[in-house]
């Protein structure tokens, strides 16, 4: 069995142990109610994952992503209740703008060799900051108005939470990319080695900077269906801290920091091993303040497993 | 020649200090919350009408990230040379020496949340765990018969959320007033008809207040009433029911006046809510403040507590109430 997939089957593993311990403590656990939820949640979740996902394959972080998701979140709300915008043209505007800012962040990251720590720290300030600045800090919300476009986040299909089909389609376009195209193998490549990519005559400066495109892309999406779940968006705090939920989501789900390494499946089953955890400590009854505490460990525990066995077959590979 | 960075910089910190509005003649005063929420845009609509009334100019900041951050804003407003502030100390008990330390440099004076034992020199608001039995006066007339009951808040290491939240509990199981009780969370209270199941905390995300609700929903399903302890608790609450399509089976009890909350009150979702006046606590801080910038103490009040009562919100009151409201945020932005 190759690697990634002994990874997917660790981490599935994982989710499988948490999920059943809960369950057996608490059968409440596997109501329909509680897995739609669930389900809910991870895939708001996973569709910032998913970008800080591919930012990381490429060796790099954002961590301007829950800045950013909070900003699109603000200013959708803002745009169609204080100026009247029709919903697609806003949301339009708003991917459209965060790829804008992705871009940026791709070209100081390539051109101008800054570090994507300091880049995308810069872009957490700034779009709160900007969040904050357009929307004059008011709590925004869409109100009784807008139902129907609240549906992309609160309503399903066939019982299906409509957020979750959202995902399905963003991740097998992700998957698709990353398994079957050249430029998702490019992209691959140059998180492994950069230097060898560009000698392979791999565009390692427009792939880097596709992925935080893509990354600022998806984080502007996942802001969006928050604040449409939502229905209530306090610019100073929306989103944040998600970035770190995103990137814990990715690590956990098979994505080396040091690039090169990750799949799709891995980081939504990431995403739902922590968005589970967080589910179980209420449903066991535990302490709030322990939450953090658990999450923390666990990701510590599945990270650290898996760097054992990645050793152990290293050393096996060479007797 | 080219200009050095130095004189750049110094340059820039000019431009800087001419943007403010600053005024060297004017009495100056500073009003300081505890975090960003509608509450205290009307809170500083009120400070700005109380610096229109006694002629002073107040400067109203909003800390977002905790208590660094408050921490931070009140150095910065010495720094500017205010004569006083009013502040909302994040955690008293643990603020004390930054109170203190403050108290010896400008006017300090507590508003919203007290800071019993530090050098303030008065405290405006409203008995936080008084409200607190009027929110559970309003769970036992929800539900005369008992039942299950829930409570979300923000965070309870907070002075006035903890005693907002025991006040609470202790008029949902009939207990004596006793604002120094505490009961821990994580664990059920039961005496009589009512069991309060636990408080759960949600440090501020959204996100993590109406996951919270639905948790519940999910383990509970006996739940009776919900109590939302922080303005944006109650929206949460709201949001969660409405997608367990239990809004208006499950009773919610509120506090504070966030909009979504008012027009429940108004549709008849939520039973009521109590709110405090946040207008008066701006108004009334920089009055005081203003008196003893000039040599006034006549302004202090009796005890050095003057209380801003909180008052219950029901269908009767809602649509009055929420107009008044309306116009104090308008007049806040």
């Amino acid at each position: 069995m190759n690697p990634e997939r002994q990874r997917i089957l660790g981490i599935f593993g994982l989710l499988v142990m948490v999920v059943g311990i809960t369950a057996a403590l608490n059968p409440d656990f596997l109501g329909a109610y509680n897995l739609g939820n669930i389900l809910r949640w991870t895939a708001l979740f996973g569709v910032l994952s998913l970008g800080a996902a591919l930012v990381i394959m490429t060796g790099g972080i954002d961590l301007s992503l829950g800045s950013m998701a909070g900003l699109a979140g603000a200013l959708l709300p803002w745009l169609l209740r204080v100026h009247g915008w029709p919903a697609w043209a806003a949301m339009m505007l708003l991917l459209a703008g965060c790829a804008l800012l992705g871009l940026l962040h791709g070209v100081l990251v390539t051109r101008l060799r800054l570090a994507p720590f300091v880049v995308t720290l810069c872009g957490l300030l700034i779009y709160r900051g900007a969040a904050r600045t357009i929307t004059s800090e008011q709590v925004i919300g869409y109100g009784v108005e807008h139902e129907q476009l609240r549906l992309l986040a609160t309503g399903s299909v066939f019982g299906i939470p409509a957020p979750l089909l959202l995902l399905v389609g963003v991740a097998l376009l992700t998957h698709l990319f990353l398994a079957r195209s050249v430029a998702g193998r490019w992209l691959l490549a140059t998180g492994r080695n950069p230097a060898a990519a560009r000698l392979c005559g791999v565009p390692t400066n427009s792939m880097i900077t596709l992925a935080y495109v893509l990354c600022a892309m998806l984080a502007g999406l996942g802001g969006m269906l928050f604040s449409l779940d939502l229905n209530s968006v306090t610019p100073a705090q929306f989103g944040q801290s998600y970035e770190l939920y995103a990137i814990a989501a990715a690590v956990l789900g098979g994505c080396s920091l040091r690039g090169g390494e990750g799949t799709v499946l891995g980081v939504l089953i990431g995403t739902a091993v922590i968005r589970v955890l967080y589910n179980a400590t209420n449903l066991l009854g535990i302490p709030t303040q322990l939450e953090f505490a658990i999450i923390g460990g666990v990701i510590l525990l599945g990270v650290t497993a898996d760097e054992l066995l990645r050793r152990l077959r290293q050393s096996r590979s060479a007797l | 020649m080219l200009p050095s960075p130095r004189s750049c910089f110094a340059l820039l910190l000019c431009v800087l200090c001419a943007c403010g509005d600053g005024s060297s003649s004017e009495i100056t005063v500073g009003f300081v919350s505890n975090g960003v929420d509608p509450f205290w845009t009307i809170a500083g609509a009120g400070a700005a009408e109380g610096a229109r009334e006694f002629s002073v100019k107040a400067i109203s900041r909003f800390p977002n990230e905790g208590i660094a951050d408050q921490q931070r804003i009140v150095e910065d407003l010495i720094a500017m040379g205010v004569k006083g502030i009013a502040i909302s100390p994040i955690d008293p008990v643990n603020q004390r020496g930054f109170l203190d330390a403050t108290a010896q440099r400008c006017a300090l004076i507590t508003q919203d949340s007290d800071a019993v034992g530090s050098k303030r020199i008065c405290y405006v608001g409203m008995d936080n765990y008084s409200a607190g039995r009027m929110c559970g006066a309003l769970v036992r007339e929800a539900l005369p018969q008992g039942g299950e009951v829930m409570i979300f808040i923000g965070r309870i290491e907070q002075e006035n959320a903890r005693r907002r939240r025991q006040g609470a509990i202790d008029e949902i199981l009939g207990r004596s007033h006793d604002p120094d009780r505490f009961d821990p969370p994580g664990q059920a209270l039961t005496a009589g008809p009512f069991t309060i199941i636990d408080t759960r905390t949600d440090g501020f995300d959204k996100a993590r207040a109406k996951a919270n609700v639905e948790d519940a929903l999910a383990r509970h399903a006996e739940l009776d009433a919900v109590v939302g302890l922080f303005a944006y608790n109650v929206p949460a609450c709201m949001e969660a029911l409405r997608g367990a399509g239990k809004l208006g089976v499950i009773k919610v009890i509120g506090f504070d006046e966030a909009e979504e909350c008012l027009a429940g009150i108004a549709a008849g979702t939520v039973v009521g809510t109590v709110v405090q006046n946040p207008f008066e606590y701006g108004r009334q801080s920089v009055r005081i403040l203003a008196g003893l910038a000039r040599g006034d103490r006549s302004v202090l009040p009796k005890d050095n507590i003057l209380s801003v009562p909180a008052r219950v919100i029901r269908k009767a009151e809602v649509d009055d109430f929420r107009k008044q409201v309306r116009a104090h945020l308008e007049a806040g932005r």
